[in-house]
C-alpha cells in the first residue's frame, strides 16, 4: 500500500498550479473548449477581518466617541495583524448608511489617515442600506477580481449615536400613484409587522428567536470566541451629569442580555402596531460599531505568506417587495449559493443579519435552514446592527468562526434583508487549513 | 474511426515499424496506482472502421509503456511499474511471454525507447532517478545513467545519430547524453515544473520538444539552448506526452491531463492547428504512424484506444 500511496502522489505533483502563471500568449484555435481552466492564483481571498464591538446608540460605551475614531481602529487593526504595507492597499471601500454623504466620505477619509495610510491610498463610501458594509466587501473583491489592483479593504462604520434614523425633507406627491413606491416609506417595524402577518410568524417564534440570540451572544463573549474578532477601542466616556471626560477601552459588545427569557419578552408592548408582534425585545438593537475585511489576491497573499482566513466565492444583491423587505435573505441566499456551484445543504455556517425576529425566522423556515447552523454566536437582537457596519461585522464574526470549525465548516454565508426591498448575500469558503492545493476536484 | 476499449486504463499507446494496421498498448488497473497491468496488440481492419485484439499479455504490476522492436517485427518491450522491463514475442503464444525479463530498476520504470539507427539497443527510464541502457544480446543493463535527481519520465533516441539520446526528469531538467561519454553532454533546465516527456525532431536532429506540468509544450534546439525556439500554450493541465511527426518537419502533437490531444506547428504564428477532446479521462499516450501519414493514435485514464487521421474527428463513425 506504500506504493500505490507513493504513486498517487507523483501523480498528484503532475497536477499541482503552476503558480507562475504565464503572462506569455495562448495559442488558439477554432477547436478550443469553451472554458479555460480553474486559475486558484486569482482567487480574492481574506487574510484579516476585524470589528469593534458593537454598543447602544446614545447609552453605550460608544456614545461619546467619534465615527471616525471607530473606523480608524479597524483599518489600524487589519495593518498591525498581517503588516501589510499600507500604500500597498489599492482602496478603501467603506459601507456607512446614516452618515451625511459627503462628510462621512471625509470622515472616512480622516479615518484612514488617523489609522497610517499615505494619502497615496484612497477611499471611498457605499451605501446600499443594511447591506453596506457586505457590498463594501463585495465591491473590493470585484474590482480585485477585474485587475483594479491586488490588496484591498472591505469596510463599515456607523454610529447611529451621531448620525440616528429619519426622513428628511419632504416627499414627491408621485408616491401615491406607485404603491411600491409608497412601500418604501414604510417604516422598518412595519415591513416586520407585515412579514410577520403575511407569513403568520407567531409572536411566540419571534421572542424565542430572540431569546436564542441572547443566549448564544452571552456564551459566546463568556467563552471568549469574540476576542479574536474584536478590536479593542481606546475612547473616552463623558459623565452626563458631571460633563467629567474618563478614558475607556471598549473590547465587548454591550448590548447582549445574558437574563432574556420568554417570560420576561412577552410582558414587552408591541412598539409600530397596537396588536403587533414586533418589540424592542425582538428587534434588532441601535448600535455604533465598525468593521473592515482585508482582502487580496491569493497570489499575493501566499507571496507574502500571509495565513488565508478565507475565499471570497459569490455576491448576490436581488429586490424583493418593499413592504415585507426582510424576505431579502431567502431571496439572495438562494442566488449566492447557486452562483457558486452549490447547493444549501453544502453551506455549513449562516450569518444572517437579524433586522427583526419575524424576518430572521421567516428566511430561516423558508430556506429549511438547520438552526444549528445559523448565527451560531447570536446575531444583531443580541450584538446590535450598526447599519451600515454589519455586513463587515457578519463577514468576521462568521470567518473566525469557520476558522475555529476547521475541517467541519468549508462553506459560510452573510446575508441581510436591506431596507426598501432587497436583499443581498455572500459566499465565503474557509482558506486554511484546507487540503493541499490541487486542481483535483474530488468526486 | 476505430476504437479500442480496454479493461484498463490506458498509459502509451504505439504504431508497429513493420505493419500499417498494427500497434501496441500499455494499460494498467487503478489508474496505474494499484494491481496488474496488460498489453494489448490491436489490428485495425483494412478499409472497415474497425480494430480487433490479436493477442494480449497480463502483468502483475502497471504497464507504463511498450515499444515495439525496430529490427523485429514480432518483438515488444514493456516498462512494468514493479520495476522490471519485460521483452515479448507476438509471434509466440502467450504462455511463452514474455521470453525475458529484466529486474534492474529499484523503482517504477516509466519509459521504454528502442534504437532506430543501431536496432540492436533501447533505454528505459525510471522513477529511480536512472536510464538505463540495454542490449538485446546482454543479459544485464550495459549501462545506468545516473545524474538525474527525481524520476525521469522518458528517454529518447535522437532519430539519427545512434549514440545520442535525451531524458526529461521531475528535476526539471532536460539532458542530452552520448552513451561514449561518461556523463551528460548537455543540460538544459528546460522548465520551472517537472517535465514529463521530450522528444527529437525527425528531420533535424538538433532540435527537441518538451511538454510539462507547467502546462507548455518548448521547442528547443541544441545549437542555442538558453531560450527555447518556441513556448506553446494551450493544454489547461500538465502536457504528458509530446512526439515530433514523422511526415512533417514542424508538427508536434501532444496529450494533456485536461483530456485532449493537440496539434502544433511550432513555426507558425499560430502554432495550435487543431484539438482533438475526444477523450474523457487524462490523456496520457499519444502516437503518429510512420508507415501512414497523418494517422495518430491516443489512448487515456478513460481506457479507450482511438486511432484515427488528421484533420478529422476520432469519434466519428
Amino acid at each position: 500500500m506504500e506504493k500505490a500511496t507513493e504513486r498517487q502522489r507523483i501523480l498528484l505533483r503532475h497536477l499541482q498550479p503552476s503558480s507562475s502563471s504565464d503572462a506569455s500568449l495562448s495559442a488558439s484555435a477554432c477547436l478550443s473548449k469553451d472554458s479555460a481552466a480553474y486559475q486558484y492564483g486569482d482567487d480574492v481571498v481574506i487574510v484579516a477581518a476585524q470589528r469593534t464591538a458593537l454598543c447602544k446608540a446614545k447609552r453605550g460605551s460608544f456614545k461619546d466617541t467619534f465615527p471616525d475614531e471607530l473606523l480608524a481602529s479597524v483599518l489600524r487593526a487589519l495593518i498591525e495583524k498581517t503588516n501589510v504595507n499600507p500604500s500597498e492597499v489599492g482602496d478603501i471601500v467603506v459601507g456607512t448608511v446614516l452618515g451625511p454623504g459627503s462628510q462621512r466620505a471625509s470622515e472616512c477619509r480622516m479615518a484612514a489617515f488617523y489609522a497610517g495610510f499615505p494619502e497615496t491610498v484612497p477611499i471611498r463610501t457605499v451605501n446600499r442600506q443594511c447591506s453596506s458594509g457586505l457590498q463594501a466587501v463585495a465591491d473590493v473583491a470585484a474590482a480585485i477580481k477585474a485587475g483594479f489592483y491586488d490588496i484591498g479593504i472591505g469596510a463599515g462604520l456607523e454610529s447611529m449615536t451621531t448620525n440616528p434614523r429619519g426622513w428628511k425633507g419632504s416627499v414627491n406627491p408621485n408616491v401615491k400613484k406607485f404603491e411600491q413606491a409608497h412601500n418604501c416609506l414604510l417604516p422598518m417595524g412595519i415591513t416586520s409587522e407585515n412579514v410577520a402577518h403575511r407569513f403568520n410568524v407567531s409572536r411566540e417564534e419571534q421572542d424565542q428567536a430572540a431569546v436564542d440570540s441572547h443566549r448564544k451572544a452571552a456564551s459566546a463573549t463568556a467563552s471568549g470566541k469574540f476576542k479574536d474578532e474584536i478590536t479593542p477601542v481606546k475612547t473616552k466616556i463623558v459623565d452626563p451629569k458631571t460633563g467629567d471626560e474618563k478614558p475607556i477601552t471598549v473590547s465587548v459588545d454591550d448590548g447582549i442580555r445574558p437574563n432574556t427569557t420568554l417570560s420576561g419578552l412577552a410582558k414587552l408592548k408591541p412598539v409600530f402596531k397596537e396588536d403587533g408582534t414586533t418589540t424592542a425585545g425582538n428587534s434588532s438593537q441601535l448600535s455604533d460599531g465598525a468593521g473592515a475585511v482585508l482582502l487580496m489576491r491569493r497570489n499575493v497573499a501566499m507571496q507574502k505568506g500571509l495565513p488565508i482566513l478565507g475565499v471570497f466565492r459569490t455576491f448576490s444583491a436581488v429586490g424583493v417587495d418593499p413592504a415585507i423587505m426582510g424576505v431579502g435573505p431567502a431571496v439572495a441566499i438562494p442566488a449566492a449559493v447557486k452562483a457558486a456551484g452549490l447547493e444549501l445543504n453544502d453551506v455549513d455556517l449562516f450569518e444572517i443579519n437579524e433586522a427583526f425576529a419575524s424576518q430572521f425566522v421567516y428566511c430561516r423556515n423558508k430556506l429549511g435552514l438547520d438552526a444549528e447552523k445559523i448565527n451560531v454566536n447570536g446575531g444583531a437582537i443580541a450584538i446590535g446592527h450598526p447599519l451600515g457596519a454589519t455586513g463587515a461585522r457578519c463577514v468576521a464574526t462568521l470567518l473566525h468562526e469557520m476558522k475555529r470549525r476547521g475541517k467541519d465548516c468549508r462553506f459560510g454565508v452573510v446575508s441581510m434583508c436591506i431596507g426598501s426591498g432587497m436583499g443581498a448575500a455572500a459566499v465565503f469558503e474557509r482558506g486554511g487549513g484546507v487540503d493541499e492545493l490541487c486542481d483535483v476536484r474530488k468526486v | 474511426m476505430p476504437v479500442f476499449k480496454a479493461p484498463f486504463n490506458g498509459y502509451s499507446v504505439k504504431f508497429s515499424p513493420f505493419y500499417e494496421s498494427r500497434l501496441a498498448v500499455a494499460t494498467a488497473q487503478n489508474f496505474g496506482i494499484l494491481g496488474n497491468g496488460r498489453i494489448h496488440v490491436l489490428e485495425l481492419a483494412p478499409g472497415a472502421p474497425g480494430v480487433t485484439e490479436s493477442v494480449s499479455y497480463d502483468t502483475a504490476d502497471a504497464v507504463y509503456d511498450v515499444c515495439w522492436s525496430e529490427s523485429h517485427d514480432s518483438v515488444l518491450i514493456a516498462a512494468i511499474g514493479d520495476g522490471s522491463v519485460k521483452i515479448y514475442d507476438t509471434a509466440l503464444p502467450p504462455p511463452s511471454n514474455p521470453i525475458r525479463s529484466f529486474q534492474e530498476h529499484a523503482r517504477e520504470v516509466q519509459s521504454v525507447d528502442y534504437n532506430p539507427t543501431r536496432r540492436d539497443s533501447f533505454l528505459t527510464s525510471s522513477w529511480d532517478d536512472t536510464v538505463k541502457l540495454w542490449a538485446m544480446d546482454r543479459p544485464a543493463s550495459v549501462r545506468t545513467f545516473k545524474e538525474h535527481a527525481y524520476c525521469v519520465y522518458q528517454a529518447v533516441w535522437n532519430p539519427k545519430h545512434g549514440d545520442v539520446f535525451a531524458s526529461a526528469s521531475g528535476d526539471c531538467t532536460l539532458r542530452i547524453w552520448d552513451v561514449r561519454e561518461p556523463g551528460s553532454t548537455m543540460i538544459i533546465p528546460a522548465h520551472d515544473f517537472e517535465i514529463l516527456s521530450c522528444d527529437w525532431n525527425k528531420y533535424d536532429d538538433c532540435i527537441l520538444a518538451t511538454s510539462s506540468v507547467d502546462k507548455t509544450v518548448k521547442v528547443w534546439d541544441v545549437r542555442s539552448y538558453r531560450v527555447p525556439l518556441a513556448v506553446l500554450n494551450g493544454h489547461g493541465y500538465a502536457v504528458r506526452k509530446v512526439k515530433f511527426s514523422p511526415h512533417r518537419r514542424s508538427l508536434i502533437a501532444s496529450c494533456s491531463y485536461d483530456m485532449s490531444v493537440c496539434l502544433w506547428d511550432y513555426m507558425v504564428e499560430d502554432a495550435l492547428v487543431g484539438r482533438y477532446d475526444h477523450h474523457t479521462e487524462f490523456a496520457v499516450g499519444i502516437d503518429m504512424s510512420v508507415l501512414v501519414e497523418g494517422l495518430m493514435a491516443s489512448t487515456g485514464w478513460d481506457e479507450l484506444v482511438y486511432v484515427w487521421q488528421q484533420g478529422m474527428d476520432p469519434r466519428a463513425s
